[in-house]
């Protein structure tokens, strides 16, 4: 990926969905963090979401959204209740699909943007908007794909929103995938030229370093949204498999979504209740303490087009599992993957991990060095080059 | 000026997966098939041409020679993959002009485990040799070149007249590799030294477009020779540089065909095989506190033990090893003999330096060396547990 700088100051009009701190997804954080070392390098962005706000505020971010002022304001309206940015689900005639159909139409209008230099769509919410924004401005679209409606549905995708992210990637002149993997997916499933496809990972940012911490339980740990595509299921099943051989274990799982009663029934009926932990959602900060005494972090996807959580992990020094199919497994090397499908296969990992202390701190040396050796600025030189490649294709001589 | 050339024939037992889950299953702990099928295709690729090309040499120039060292693993799988690659080093072996080097049965890292381990697999390794060559050799090497002050007493207990080392400079102090040498704690051990830029030139370079002396001929490779000031120029390098390391199409199998006739126009070169070599007057004396070996860039152990990870399983086989040779077993007396085999360490080697790293992931059948640690560590784990089964001993976990 080159990573040219511009030679001046863009303005980049984001066309986004959730912003910090009301996100209950990958997408709000990485549109924060991309955003913030986007102003860092000097470009000027307007980011536009439905919701009413609060944002966590960014030097060089100008918040729009409808029924708001025109710039960020101290006391913004109410927000409005939409479902979460992942939700997929319901018919035609939910209310989710006027959120997004009224939202298009409010982008498409938006007077009193100033000079533009790029459309930034991220997936497929904002993508009608999107396209008619960059057409009246005269624009590049860019678009991102942090997954697409074939990994949240789980082979059964819902029209409307294929039709959507179509829209998009027909549209832009460079579409960014958060991994290999999930580029030549576009490429298969939705007829991208190859020649437009770009791919920018995902990144963490460092944090201090916690002190280990050493639990009257060892730990391990997912971290991460209770659904299906998410695998937890084989993650439990591994569980099975060693907990008896592993007193000294305790299984946790911190998240929430719709298969949780599933996952408790099947904790109980696996007869490992007593070494599996439920925990809900966490904050960061627990997020972080949680880490800091883990032994092993697992990551089962079904589908995982990144897997940030993972990285996180990884970033703290926690050895780590991965699903082969993830993303973040083309990151690193000194994670153990494992095909998705094979529980005795995340059991034997998660067990010589447990097993093998040389391992454990081999690997957890390893991963943190290769979660932290690019960050989210390199992320952002990299989103820099593309937006450069996409004017340039237009045209457009910075 | 004789040129000893020295190739050197190995294949590990490669680990199948061995999981976790499997201890105490008793499921196998190397995949023969596996093994095999890579052992038919360097035969293919390496063994089969490589070895009728050095026939017709040895037939059609009186004059050229060499030696092999050919471990017992690589005979096992041969025995089952390619009989008819021992009965080509048999035809070879035949002419006179061919002498093989003594060293351990499973290319293994025994010589830095407790006796009598390493004379143990030493004489199997003779046994073997008396057995499948009816060679008797006078010449050790040990595995992946490893010398020291030590190594040489041993081979003087053992009645050996050389051992093969690195020709380096941090241990000839000046002195040129050129020349014959004896062990400063054992004159009766003569040494020779593998020169190693002549040698990396075959080994290493000669298929690499970035050199500037690419692409090397038999003709140029001879004035080089030719040029070299000395007695001896040792040419140690694996037999799979032709073929294998080095593919066909590369032109290396030609090279080799070319290589005595282009020598014999040298007019101060010929050629010797290590047996005859040892017999000279050795120039000087030679002291190796330390081992070294022919490895990296360091010719240290650091390729095999140089990590928290291969150390720590090398601590774990050495424990091991002391109640396995209480059960007098002999089945698990091999298995822990396969897993003394130096490559699985080599598997568990992480790198910062970039030359070093690309050698080793080529010659690693792993991932990553967390894998290869992982899966040495687990059927190490249920050799143990066999062991004191055998031995009758409550298992603690």
């Amino acid at each position: 990926m080159r990573t040219v700088a511009a030679p001046r100051p863009l303005h980049i009009v984001m066309v986004g969905w959730e912003w910090p701190p009301n996100h209950s997804g990958g997408l709000g954080v990485h549109s924060y963090e991309i955003s913030k070392e986007l102003t860092r390098l000097g470009h000027r962005i307007t980011f536009l979401t439905p919701f009413g706000g609060p944002f966590t505020p960014v030097d060089g971010v100008t918040f729009r959204f409808p029924g708001g002022p025109p710039a960020n304001d101290e006391k913004p309206p109410a927000a409005i209740d939409y479902p979460p940015a992942y939700w997929s689900g319901g018919t035609p005639e939910s209310p989710f699909m006027d959120a997004t159909d009224g939202y298009n139409v409010w982008v498409s209008l938006l007077e009193g943007l100033g000079p533009v230099d790029v459309v930034h769509v991220h997936d497929w919410f904002g993508t009608v908007g999107a396209r008619a924004l960059s057409k009246r401005l005269e624009v590049p679209l860019v678009m991102s794909v942090h997954s697409t409606e074939y990994d949240r549905s789980l082979g059964h995708p819902w029209q409307h929103i294929l039709d959507r992210e179509q829209i998009g990637i027909d549209a832009a002149t460079r579409v960014i995938a958060v991994s290999r993997h999930l580029r030549q997916q576009i490429i298969d499933r939705y007829h991208a030229d190859p020649a437009k496809m770009k791919v920018v990972y995902n990144a963490v940012r460092p944090s201090p370093r916690l002190e280990r911490i050493d639990p009257a339980k060892r730990v391990v740990l997912y971290v991460g949204r209770l659904a299906v595509m998410k695998g937890v299921d084989t993650y439990l099943r591994a569980a099975a498999r060693i907990a008896a051989k592993f007193p000294d274990v305790l299984f946790v799982v911190a998240g929430e979504g719709p298969e949780y009663n599933h996952l408790v029934r099947l904790a109980a009926g696996l007869g490992i209740g007593d070494h599996v932990m439920f925990l809900g959602r966490v904050t960061e900060e627990e997020r972080d303490l949680l880490l800091a005494g883990s032994s092993v972090f697992v990551l089962p996807s079904v589908v995982e087009p990144f897997g940030i959580a993972a990285l996180e992990a990884m970033a703290a020094g926690v050895p780590t599992i991965l699903s082969k199919t993830s993303g973040v497994a083309e990151v690193t090397s000194g994670a153990f993957t494992v095909d998705f499908w094979d529980a005795d296969e995340f059991a034997s990992r998660i067990a010589e991990l447990l097993e093998y202390p040389t391992l454990r701190a081999a690997m957890g040396e390893q991963g943190r060095w290769e979660a932290l050796r690019e960050g989210w600025p390199e992320r952002a030189r990299e989103t820099v080059g593309v937006y450069l490649e996409a004017m340039s294709a237009r045209g457009r001589h910075p | 000026m004789k040129i000893v050339l020295y190739l050197h024939m190995h294949q590990p037992w490669r680990l199948a997966r061995f999981r976790y889950l499997d201890l105490g299953s008793g499921r196998p702990y190397f995949d023969i098939d596996r093994n095999l099928g890579i052992f038919r295709g360097i035969a293919e690729r390496c063994y089969r041409p490589t070895l009728d090309r050095l026939l017709r040499a040895l037939e059609t120039h009186d004059e050229f020679r060499l030696s092999l060292s050919i471990t017992g693993t690589f005979v096992e799988q041969a025995k089952q993959a390619a009989p008819d690659v021992l009965d080509k080093i048999r035809a070879l072996v035949k002419t006179g002009r061919v002498s093989l080097l003594a060293e351990t049965y499973y290319h293994s890292l025994a010589f830095l485990v407790p006796p009598p381990e390493l004379s143990d697999e030493v004489r199997l390794h003779r046994e073997m040799l008396r057995r499948e060559f009816g060679a008797e050799a006078k010449v050790l090497r040990m595995t992946e070149l490893a010398y020291s002050d030590d190594l040489a007493r041993f081979a003087e207990s053992e009645r050996f007249g050389g051992m093969l080392a690195e020709g380096w400079e941090g241990m000839l102090r000046g002195h040129p590799p050129t020349y014959l040498y004896c062990a400063a704690p054992a004159p009766t051990v003569m040494l020779l030294l593998r020169h190693y830029p002549l040698s990396d030139d075959v080994g290493f370079r000669f298929s690499s477009r970035e050199w500037n002396e690419y692409p090397l001929t038999a003709d140029k490779y001879a004035r080089w020779l030719g040029n070299t000031p000395g007695d001896l120029i040792g040419l140690f390098m694996d037999f799979e540089t032709f073929g294998e390391h080095h593919h066909a199409s590369t032109g290396i199998l030609e090279f080799l065909s070319a290589l005595p006739d282009a020598v014999r126009r040298e007019p101060h070169l010929g050629w010797a095989t290590v047996e005859e070599a040892i017999h000279g007057t050795p120039k000087d004396t030679l002291s190796v506190p330390y081992t070294m070996s022919w490895a990296d860039q360091n010719r240290d152990l650091g390729a095999w033990l140089g990590n928290d990870l291969q150390r720590s399983a090398f601590e774990a086989i050495k424990k091991v090893g002391i109640v396995v040779r209480e059960t007098h077993d002999p089945a698990i007396l091999a298995d822990w003999r396969k897993l003394l085999t130096s490559d699985h360490f080599y598997y568990m080697y992480v790198s910062g330096h970039g030359a070093d790293q690309g050698v080793h992931q080529y010659f690693s059948s792993y991932d990553s060396p967390y894998d290869a640690y992982a899966n040495y560590m687990n059927a190490l784990s249920d050799l143990r547990r066999r062991a004191l089964e055998k031995l009758g001993v409550p298992i603690l976990k």
